[in-house]
C-alpha cells in the first residue's frame, strides 16, 4: 500500500469528520485527485480481497484450544437443589462473618495423618477433624489478635500462641475425649509449625510489599493513590518538605537581590560608556588643535609619549574593548582641558596648555576646523623626503573619477599604526570621499622619539 | 497449518512418518504402549549399532535441544527442550521432557515422554548461546522490538529484561489440569499457587466458592458441605439462564484470590502480585437447578488512573467459541457508560484478547458509521460508546476508513467496504440487555 506523498496533520479527536457514504463521492470532486480516487478505489478492492485473506491469515496461526472432558462424577457430586429466585440475588456476608461454616478443607496430609489414626479402628470422622483443625486456627488467631501480635504481612514465622487448656475449655461443646483432643492438638501444632503460618488461608498474612519471589503473591499495595508523575510522587506534605520550599523561596529571593543590583550595575556602565565615547568625541574634535599648538611650541618639558605608543602591539587596539583604547587615548585625553583628572602634575601640564591654546583660537580650528574631517589618532604623517628616497610615488588623483562634475580626490598619506604607509581617498571614519581640496586636515607630525 | 512431516532421514532411507493414521486425535498416553516411532514403522527396520550409538550419546537431551515431537494431531512438530525430569520409576536416563512448540503459544507447551520426540531429528548443537545472544540486554532498542516481534507473539508490550523474567519463572505449567464442576480442563500456562500445592498435576475446583484440593474425596467431602451456589456477591444481570454477579475483592477476599489462581492458569500475562481488595469480578454464570456455574470473569479496579474499565478478562474453556467473551466486554463498557466514563482495557492484550476487542471495536463502530448522518467526532464516538478515543483511532486507521484528502480527516464510510469489515469481524455473540443490568456504580455504592 503505497502512502501518500504528504504527511497528514495530526487528527483532532473534538473535530467533526465528514463521513463519505460512498466512494464515488471522491469522484465526483472537481480537483484532479485521479491518483487518490485510485488508491482509494483500490482500498476498497483490496478489502474486498481481505475478507478471503483474514480468515486464512489470522485463523492460520490461530491454536486449537486445548481439550476439556466431562467429568463422569459430576451430576452426583453436585445436587440439583439450586432453586433461582424471581428477584436478583443479593451477596451475603462473607464466610468468615457467617460463623458456623468450616472453611478448612482437609489436604493430604490430614487425611493421610487420618487414615494412620484411624487404622485401628475408626475414631474419628474426617468432618470432625476438618472442624477442629478450623476451629483451632481459629482461636488461635484470635489468642495472637488479643496478645496484638497479628502481623499485617508475613515477615518471620507466626507461632502458635494458642494453649492445650484454652483450647480445650473452648471447644467443650463438641464433646471429644480428651485423648484425641490431645493427638489432633499436637497434630496441628506440628503442621503449624512446620508451615510456619496459619494452615488457613483467609488467616494467613500477605507477602510483604517488597518481597520480590514470584511465587509469593496478592500482596497489599502500597498507596491506594498513585499520583500521574514522579515529580508528584516524590512531593510530601510535611515539615522536611515545607523547609525545602522555604528554602527554594529564600534562594530565588536572593537571586532577585542579586540580579536588581546587577542591572544597576549595568545602567551604570552604560553611562560611563556614553560618557566615554562623548569625550572621545569631543578630545577628537580637540586634538587637531592640540598638535598645531604642541608642533609651533615644542614645549621642552612636555613628556614624550612612551615608545610604545605606535609599535607593532598597537595593532590589537582596533579590536580591543573601549576599556583597552580608554587606556591608551589616555595621554591624548590628558591634553583636553575637560579632562579632570585628580593628579596634580597633569592638571598643571593641561592648564599651561589651555593657555597656549587660548591663544591660538581665533585663527585655528573654530573656523576652520571641519567637524566631519576624521581624526586618526596613532598614525604619523609621511616624510615626503624619505618616500622619495625611498622611491614611493604618491599614488595620482583618479583619473576616471576626475569629470567635471565630481571633485578631485587628493590622497593622503600617512603611516599606520603598525608602519604601513596608507593613502586615503575614503575616510576610514566617515566612509566618505576625501575632498582635500578644502580641507584642513594635518595629520599629526611625528614624535621626535617614536619616529627617529 | 505448518505442521511439519518428519524428514525421511538420509541414513537409512526409511519412508517419511505417516502418524496421522492414528485416529486417536489427542496423543496417547504412556501407558498405551509405545506408538510406532516415524522412522521406524514396526517390524521394518532394525536399528542400526551406529544409530544406537547415536542415540545414546543424545540422551538424556539437554534443555534447549530442539527437535521434532509428534503432538495431538498425531503429526510431527518442531519443539525446543525447555526442561526435562527424571521418571519416578526409570532408569538414570529415562527423563520426561517439558517442550514447547515453536510454532504455537506457550499455552500449548507440555511434558512429553521420549517415545513422542523423533531423536533423528535432533539438532546437534545445543543452541544456548545463541538463545542468549538474541535476548542479551546488549541489543539496540530496535533490534529487541524486532525479535519481541517476530519471535514472541502477543508479548509486543513487554520489554525483553521482564519478558525473559516472565518466562524463566513460568516456563513450566506446574498444574496439568483442573477439574471444575462439570468439565476437566486442560491448563495453559503456569499459575503460581501456594507451596503446598506444588506437588499436584491436577487440582479439583469447587464450582461455586473455587476452593481447590488436591483431591477427588476432598472435593466430594467440600460439596457436601459448600453452601454456595453461586458466587459470592450480588446479581447485576439477567436474561435467560444467563447471570451476572459483582463480587468485590475486599469483602470475598478467598474467594476473589481463588479466581485469580484459576484464571491464571488460562491466562499468561496476568499478574498475581497485588491484593485482590481494589478489585471487583465480574463473574458471569449459566445457571440450572444445580447452580450458577461460572463461564467466565472480567475484573475490574475500583478506581482506575488509567481509565481502566477491565484489568483481566477470561472466558474458561469449555464455553469459548460461544461468544460469552464479547459479551463480557461488551458489558464492560455498558458499565463504563452507566459511570458516565469512557474507558479502555488495561494492557498488554493476549493474543486473544486483542482478536475479541478488535472485533467489537469494529462492530460498534462501524454500526454507528452505517446509520450516522452528517459529519461526527472521535469525540462524540467516544462518548456514545464510551471506548477511548485511542481506541476508536487505532480501529478506524488500520481498518483504513480515515483518510486525509484536501487538509481535512475524513471518514470512509462506504457501506459495501463497511460490511466487508463487520463480516470479517465476526458475529456480535450474546447481547447485552441494558434494561436488565440493575447496577450501581462502586464509587455510589454505601
Amino acid at each position: 500500500m503505497s502512502r501518500l506523498s504528504f504527511r497528514p496533520r495530526p487528527l483532532d479527536i473534538h473535530k467533526k469528520l465528514p463521513i463519505v457514504k460512498s466512494i464515488k463521492d471522491f469522484e465526483d470532486d472537481e480537483t484532479p485527485t485521479s491518483t487518490r480516487n485510485a488508491q482509494i478505489l483500490r482500498l476498497a478492492a483490496e478489502a474486498e480481497t481481505e475478507v478471503h485473506q483474514i480468515p486464512s491469515k489470522k485463523v492460520a496461526p490461530e491454536i486449537p484450544t486445548p481439550q476439556f472432558v466431562v467429568v463422569d462424577t459430576y451430576e452426583r457430586d453436585y445436587s440439583r437443589t439450586f432453586s433461582q429466585p424471581t428477584s436478583y440475588l443479593r451477596g451475603r456476608g462473607a464466610r468468615a462473618e457467617i460463623g458456623e461454616f468450616v472453611e478448612y478443607d482437609l489436604d493430604n496430609e490430614d487425611e493421610d495423618w487420618l487414615q494412620e489414626y484411624n487404622s485401628e479402628r475408626k475414631i474419628l470422622l474426617p468432618e470432625k477433624l476438618e472442624s477442629l483443625l478450623f476451629k483451632l486456627e481459629v482461636l488461635d488467631h484470635k489468642a495472637r489478635e488479643r496478645a496484638g501480635v497479628i502481623t499485617p504481612t508475613l515477615g518471620s514465622p507466626i507461632p502458635v500462641l494458642l494453649q492445650p487448656d484454652a483450647a480445650i475449655e473452648a471447644l467443650q461443646a463438641l464433646s471429644i475425649r480428651y485423648g484425641v483432643f490431645q493427638s489432633i492438638y499436637n497434630y496441628w501444632k506440628e503442621k503449624r509449625e512446620r508451615w510456619q503460618k496459619p494452615i488457613l488461608r483467609r488467616l494467613q498474612p500477605p507477602p510483604p510489599v517488597n518481597d520480590t519471589n514470584p511465587y509469593n503473591v496478592f500482596r497489599p499495595r502500597e498507596k491506594a493513590h498513585r499520583l500521574h508523575t514522579r515529580r508528584m510522587q516524590r512531593r510530601e506534605n510535611n515539615v522536611q518538605s515545607f523547609e525545602k520550599l522555604r528554602q527554594v523561596r529564600r534562594n530565588l529571593d536572593q537571586a532577585k537581590t542579586i540580579l536588581e543590583a546587577l542591572i544597576k550595575r549595568e545602567e551604570k556602565k552604560r553611562d560611563v560608556m556614553e560618557s566615554e565615547v562623548s569625550l572621545q568625541r569631543i578630545q577628537m574634535k580637540y586634538k587637531h588643535e592640540t598638535e598645531l599648538l604642541e608642533d609651533s611650541l615644542a614645549l621642552p618639558g612636555f613628556p614624550p609619549f612612551p615608545c610604545k605608543f605606535g609599535s607593532s602591539e598597537e595593532e590589537f587596539v582596533d579590536s580591543d574593548d573601549v576599556a583597552n583604547s580608554r587606556l591608551h587615548t589616555r595621554p591624548a585625553a590628558l591634553q583636553n582641558p575637560l579632562f579632570m583628572d585628580s593628579k596634580p602634575v597633569m592638571i598643571s601640564s593641561g592648564g599651561m596648555r589651555r593657555e597656549l591654546r587660548g591663544r591660538h583660537v581665533p585663527h585655528g580650528w573654530l573656523h576652520k576646523m571641519d567637524p566631519l574631517e576624521p581624526v586618526l589618532l596613532f598614525t604619523k604623517p609621511l616624510d615626503p623626503e624619505k618616500l622619495a628616497a625611498a622611491g614611493i610615488v604618491p599614488p595620482s588623483p583618479s583619473p576616471i573619477k576626475n569629470g567635471a562634475s565630481a571633485p578631485p580626490y587628493k590622497f593622503h598619506g600617512r603611516i599606520g599604526r603598525g608602519g604601513r604607509l596608507v593613502f586615503d581617498r575614503w575616510n576610514p571614519l566617515l566612509h566618505t570621499p576625501i575632498d582635500c581640496g578644502d580641507s584642513f586636515y594635518m595629520p599629526p607630525k611625528p614624535r621626535p622619539s617614536t619616529y627617529n | 497449518m505448518g505442521s511439519i512431516e518428519a524428514p525421511a532421514s538420509a541414513e537409512n532411507g526409511s519412508i517419511p512418518a505417516t502418524c496421522a493414521i492414528n485416529g486417536d486425535q489427542r496423543y496417547a498416553p504412556a501407558s498405551d504402549g509405545v506408538p510406532p516411532r516415524p522412522s521406524y514403522p514396526a517390524g521394518m527396520t532394525p536399528e542400526t549399532d551406529a544409530l544406537r550409538k547415536r542415540r545414546s550419546s543424545i540422551l538424556p537431551l539437554e534443555v534447549g535441544t530442539r527437535v521434532l515431537c509428534r503432538w495431538r494431531d498425531g503429526k510431527y512438530h518442531p519443539v525446543k527442550v525447555i526442561e526435562r525430569r527424571k521418571m519416578h520409576a526409570g532408569g538414570p536416563n529415562d527423563y520426561e521432557y517439558y517442550v514447547h512448540y515453536t510454532e504455537f503459544n506457550r499455552r500449548l507447551d507440555e511434558w512429553v515422554k521420549l517415545e513422542q520426540l523423533d531423536l533423528d531429528s535432533v539438532e546437534a548443537v545445543v543452541d544456548e548461546k545463541v538463545e542468549d545472544k538474541v535476548t542479551s540486554l546488549k541489543m539496540t532498542r530496535h533490534q529487541k522490538r524486532k525479535i519481541d516481534e517476530t519471535h514472541v507473539e502477543g508479548h509486543e508490550e513487554l520489554d525483553a529484561a521482564s519478558l525473559r523474567e516472565h518466562e524463566e519463572f513460568t516456563k513450566v505449567k506446574n498444574i496439568a489440569t483442573i477439574e471444575l464442576g462439570r468439565y476437566e480442563i486442560e491448563t495453559w500456562y503456569f499459575s503460581p499457587f501456594p507451596p503446598e500445592y506444588n506437588d499436584s498435576l491436577k487440582l479439583y475446583f469447587c464450582e461455586f466458592c473455587l476452593n481447590f484440593m488436591k483431591r477427588k474425596e476432598q472435593l466430594q467431602r467440600h460439596m457436601r458441605k459448600c453452601d454456595l451456589k453461586h458466587p459470592p456477591g450480588d446479581e447485576i444481570y439477567r436474561s435467560g439462564t444467563l447471570s451476572m454477579f459483582e463480587v468485590d475483592g475486599k469483602k470475598n477476599k478467598v474467594y476473589g484470590q481463588n479466581l485469580c489462581y484459576l484464571a491464571k492458569l488460562f491466562l499468561d500475562h496476568k499478574t498475581l502480585y497485588y491484593d485482590v481488595d481494589l478489585f471487583l469480578f465480574y463473574v458471569l454464570c449459566e445457571c440450572d437447578d444445580r447452580g450458577c456455574h461460572m463461564v467466565g470473569y472480567f475484573s475490574k479496579e475500583k478506581h482506575s488512573e488509567e481509565s481502566y474499565n477491565l484489568a483481566c478478562i477470561l472466558t474458561l474453556p469449555p464455553y469459548q467459541r460461544k461468544g460469552y467473551g464479547k459479551f463480557l466486554i461488551a458489558f464492560s463498557y455498558e458499565l463504563s457508560k452507566k459511570e458516565g466514563k469512557v474507558g479502555t482495557p488495561e494492557r498488554p492484550l493476549s493474543d486473544l484478547g486483542l482478536l475479541s476487542y478488535r472485533g467489537y471495536w469494529t462492530r460498534v463502530l462501524l454500526d454507528i458509521l452505517k446509520k450516522h448522518k452528517g459529519n461526527i467526532s472521535i469525540k462524540e464516538l467516544s462518548d456514545m460508546t464510551a471506548i477511548k478515543a485511542e481506541d476508536i483511532l487505532a480501529t478506524l486507521q488500520s481498518l483504513e476508513l480515515i483518510q486525509y484528502r484536501k487538509g481535512q480527516h475524513v471518514i470512509c464510510a462506504d457501506p459495501k467496504v463497511l460490511d466487508r469489515h463487520l463480516k470479517a469481524a465476526g458475529r456480535g455473540g450474546l447481547e447485552v440487555d441494558v434494561s436488565k443490568l440493575i447496577w450501581t456504580p462502586y464509587k455510589e455504592q454505601g
